[in-house]
């Protein structure tokens, strides 16, 4: 009975145990394989499993995963062996969910010490767990920021130092935890960090102070700094945390930029153009100094769209509609316009905008210039004017010797059909007085009859050559290539008559081609080997060579002969018209062949000259401009 | 057919001097009886159209040549060649310009229109005088002018 009453005692305090046990824990009990026999109503809580799905299966029913097999293989020996296991497990719930749960396995043993059942107690430890990893993420976070990340006292002592922090200052944490704050400072610096640490105390944020601090190896460089009080779950302020950012790069970089833009300033303000800067939108919000000199304008009458005030109202819809045109397209800008000077005087400007792109391709500002062109305008025309007129002055001048060129045409037709007529009835009834009154008249009679007659007959060749030289000039010419040496050929075999019984020697070299009017070119032969001829008559023999030679890499021919020669003196008159150095009765003709000869040679660009001796012969030389072209 | 008042030249000369010497030179190559002479191109016309004072001639007796100066009054030699070489009726007979141009437009012009000779007087007596009578003794005697 006692017994009984003891046992009772005893089982109703298992009861009240396992009451109490399922409280406070998650309790499930399996089989030796394993095998789920028993779950309390918190496990079917945290696992969303109902008791009926969970008995008769293992425990993979919950299994996340998450821990390797090692750890599940651990589990096992270790109670298997009948020892207690403990350890924190990732489960899974019927819904997918995780949950952590710290976990103690123990096993019951039989008589034979083998495991009869196990006994899994477990508690809810999720909340954490969650709690540890957020922390350790954030831990990680702080490592890996390339910004320094400092926690320090509200007296400035150094808590933490992330590696970002050793990045940038040069310390290690184990240098820079327990050491003041005061280390990272200049000494012209020390002075800020009081101020800091007060404000932080006042429950204050630092935002972006920029400020300068030293690095280990004594560098100063430029830091962004913000700082934030640190609180703990009372909310006393603990300390600050405070993320400092090298700016040095960026410090350079605006600092490089401030100069860049000075110098661009500087550059805009020496240049003799007006110029300026537009945004986007076309609103001009900087002009260099060279606008306001010439408009004598201030800075707030032209911000914007003040520029307006110095255009021509005329011409003014035209410049808006084109601007506005070209800040719509983002194209580049083109015009001419007038701008008003300060004088009241409007110039003539050639202004181009040209848009400043960002990597995006979108316009971020305008550079835009006014070049004055007045002057230059001003010369254009002035040149348009002065060709007109000079055109115009051509064109007249032209008419003019077209007008001439006909007079002179008609003057050389009548002069060659009109005084051609009295001349022959000079020679001719001279002449049939002669012949058929000869018998009725003295002999000193028919003498000055003959010496009409000649008179006339000379008078008549005159003419003739006065005409061949005047027509050589109105010949059109007609250049080709010309082969010397047999236009030379035909022009001695025309000659031939002229030298019937005489002896003449003649050498004729090698003769390089040219490019001529062969007709006229022939004719400059026929009169200088005609000449040859002529003034070798009393030579015995008579010499004549025709060569050519270089001279300035150009071909000079030349004609040379043995005959009677002229003294040097008089060899500026032997190319005019009419101009003779030997009479008439000496040696005849009307002193025209070499004019003829130098007017050819001269439309042919070339040059003609002599040497000469007198009585030891002359040498006829000339030249024609582009027969090396050939 | 009345041959004997047949025009065997028709000389078409405004100078009298050249006209006197033409003919003194033809007469000396007894080439004289024949001849018709008129003084400007209007009359040469007339003559050659058979119209005014020549109404009473007719095509069928054309002169054997027609010596023709250029520079003429009233219509100049050219205009005179450029009428008879373009009528059927008259384009057959021979002319020839017998003038003081060397002017090689003339020269040109008138081979253009049809001239059968081109002579230029000369200024000297015993050429100018032979050149006639050459002339005339080649048209009169040794041309063989188409069977009219």
């Amino acid at each position: 009975m006692q017994a009984e009453q003891k046992l009772r005692a005893s089982l109703k305090e298992i009861d009240d145990l396992k009451a109490a046990l399922d409280e406070h824990a998650i309790v499930a009990i399996t089989d030796p394989q394993g095998k789920i026999i028993y779950v309390n109503d918190k496990f079917c809580a945290i696992s969303k499993f109902s008791r009926e799905e969970l008995l008769g299966q293992d425990h993979r029913i919950i299994n996340s995963g998450h821990h390797p097999k090692e750890f599940i293989r651990d589990l096992w020996t270790t109670i298997t062996h009948g020892k207690v296991w403990k350890g924190e497990i990732k489960n899974k719930a019927k819904d997918g969910s995780f949950y952590w749960v710290d976990t103690t396995v123990v096993p019951f043993l039989n008589k034979d010490g083998k495991p009869r059942q196990y006994i899994a107690i477990r508690t809810d430890i999720t909340e954490r767990k969650v709690a540890e990893m957020a922390a350790s993420w954030l831990a990680a976070v702080v490592e890996s920021s390339d910004d320094a990340i400092i926690s320090k006292t509200p007296d400035g002592t150094i808590t933490s130092w992330n590696r970002g922090a050793e990045k940038i200052f040069g310390y290690t944490a184990e240098e820079c935890i327990g050491e003041s704050m005061l280390m990272l400072f200049p000494p012209e610096r020390v002075g800020e960090e009081p101020e800091l640490l007060a404000r932080i105390k006042r429950g204050e944020r630092v935002e972006h102070f920029e400020t300068v601090r030293t690095t280990k190896s004594g560098k100063l460089i430029d830091v962004s700094v913000t700082l934030s009080p640190i609180r703990n779950n009372r909310d006393e302020i603990i300390g600050a945390s405070k993320i400092a950012r090298d700016i040095t790069e960026r410090k350079a970089a605006e600092a490089a930029m401030r100069e860049s833009e000075e110098r661009f300033r500087t550059m805009a303000n020496s240049m003799s153009q007006l110029a300026w800067i537009a945004r986007a939108d076309g609103f001009i919000h900087w002009y260099n100094q060279r606008w306001f000199e010439y408009t004598g304008t201030t800075s707030a009458q032209m911000e914007g769209w003040g520029w307006q005030r110095v255009h021509d109202p005329q011409r003014l819809p035209e410049v808006m509609a084109q601007w506005t045109e070209a800040i719509a397209a983002g194209q580049p800008f083109e015009m001419e316009f007038p701008l008003r000077g300060a004088d009241g005087l409007f110039r003539r400007f050639l202004t181009r905008a040209q848009p400043f792109k960002n990597a995006a391709g979108q316009v971020e500002q305008w550079f835009g210039t006014n070049t004055d062109v007045d002057e230059l305008k001003r010369v254009e025309q002035e040149i348009k004017n002065l060709n007109a007129e000079l055109e115009q002055r051509v064109a007249m001048r032209t008419a003019e010797l077209q007008a001439a060129n006909q007079e002179l045409e008609a003057f050389s037709y009548s002069v060659s059909h009109d005084l051609r007529a009295p001349l022959r009835a000079v020679n001719g009834f001279a002449g049939i007085v002669l012949e058929d009154f000869s018998s009725q008249l003295p002999e000193e009679g028919k003498c000055y009859l003959e010496r009409i007659r000649n008179g006339g007959q000379r008078m008549g060749e005159l003419i003739d050559d006065l005409l061949s030289f005047s027509r050589l000039s109105r010949q059109p010419m007609n250049r080709q290539p010309v082969d010397s040496v047999k236009i030379v050929r035909d022009v001695l075999d025309e000659l031939k008559p002229q030298q019937d019984d005489r002896q003449i020697e003649w050498r004729i070299m090698e003769l390089p081609p040219c490019m001529a009017d062969s007709a006229l070119l022939k004719q400059v032969w026929v009169n200088l080997l005609s000449n040859a001829i002529k003034y070798t008559r009393d030579r015995k023999p008579a010499i004549v060579e025709v060569g050519c030679t270089q001279e300035n890499g150009g071909n000079v021919y030349f004609v040379r002969d043995n005959g009677t020669g002229f003294d040097m003196q008089y060899a500026y008159k032997l190319f005019g018209v009419f101009q003779r150095l030997h009479r008439t009765d000496e040696f005849e003709g009307t002193g025209v062949g070499l004019a003829i000869a130098q007017r050819i040679v001269h439309r042919h660009g070339g040059r003609v000259w002599v040497e000469a001796k007198l009585d030891r012969g002359a040498t006829f030389y000339f030249t024609l401009e582009g027969e090396n072209k050939l | 057919m009345n041959k004997t008042n047949e025009v065997e030249i028709l000389l078409v000369e405004d100078n009298p001097d050249d006209l006197d010497m033409t003919l003194r030179a033809l007469r000396k190559a007894h080439l004289v009886n024949r001849i018709q002479t008129v003084r400007d191109g209007a009359e040469a016309l007339e003559f050659i159209f058979c119209e005014g004072a020549f109404a009473g001639r007719n095509f069928d007796n054309p002169p054997k040549v027609i010596m023709l100066d250029l520079k003429l009054p009233k219509i100049d030699g050219m205009e005179v060649l450029k009428r008879i070489k373009s009528d059927v009726r008259t384009k057959m007979i021979p002319v020839v310009i017998l003038t003081s141009s060397k002017e090689q437009r003339d020269v040109i012009e008138s081979y253009n229109l049809g001239v059968n000779s081109y002579i230029v007087k000369p200024v000297n007596f015993e050429g100018f005088s032979a050149a006639v009578q050459e002339l005339g003794m080649y048209w009169l005697l040794h041309n063989q002018p188409p069977k009219t």
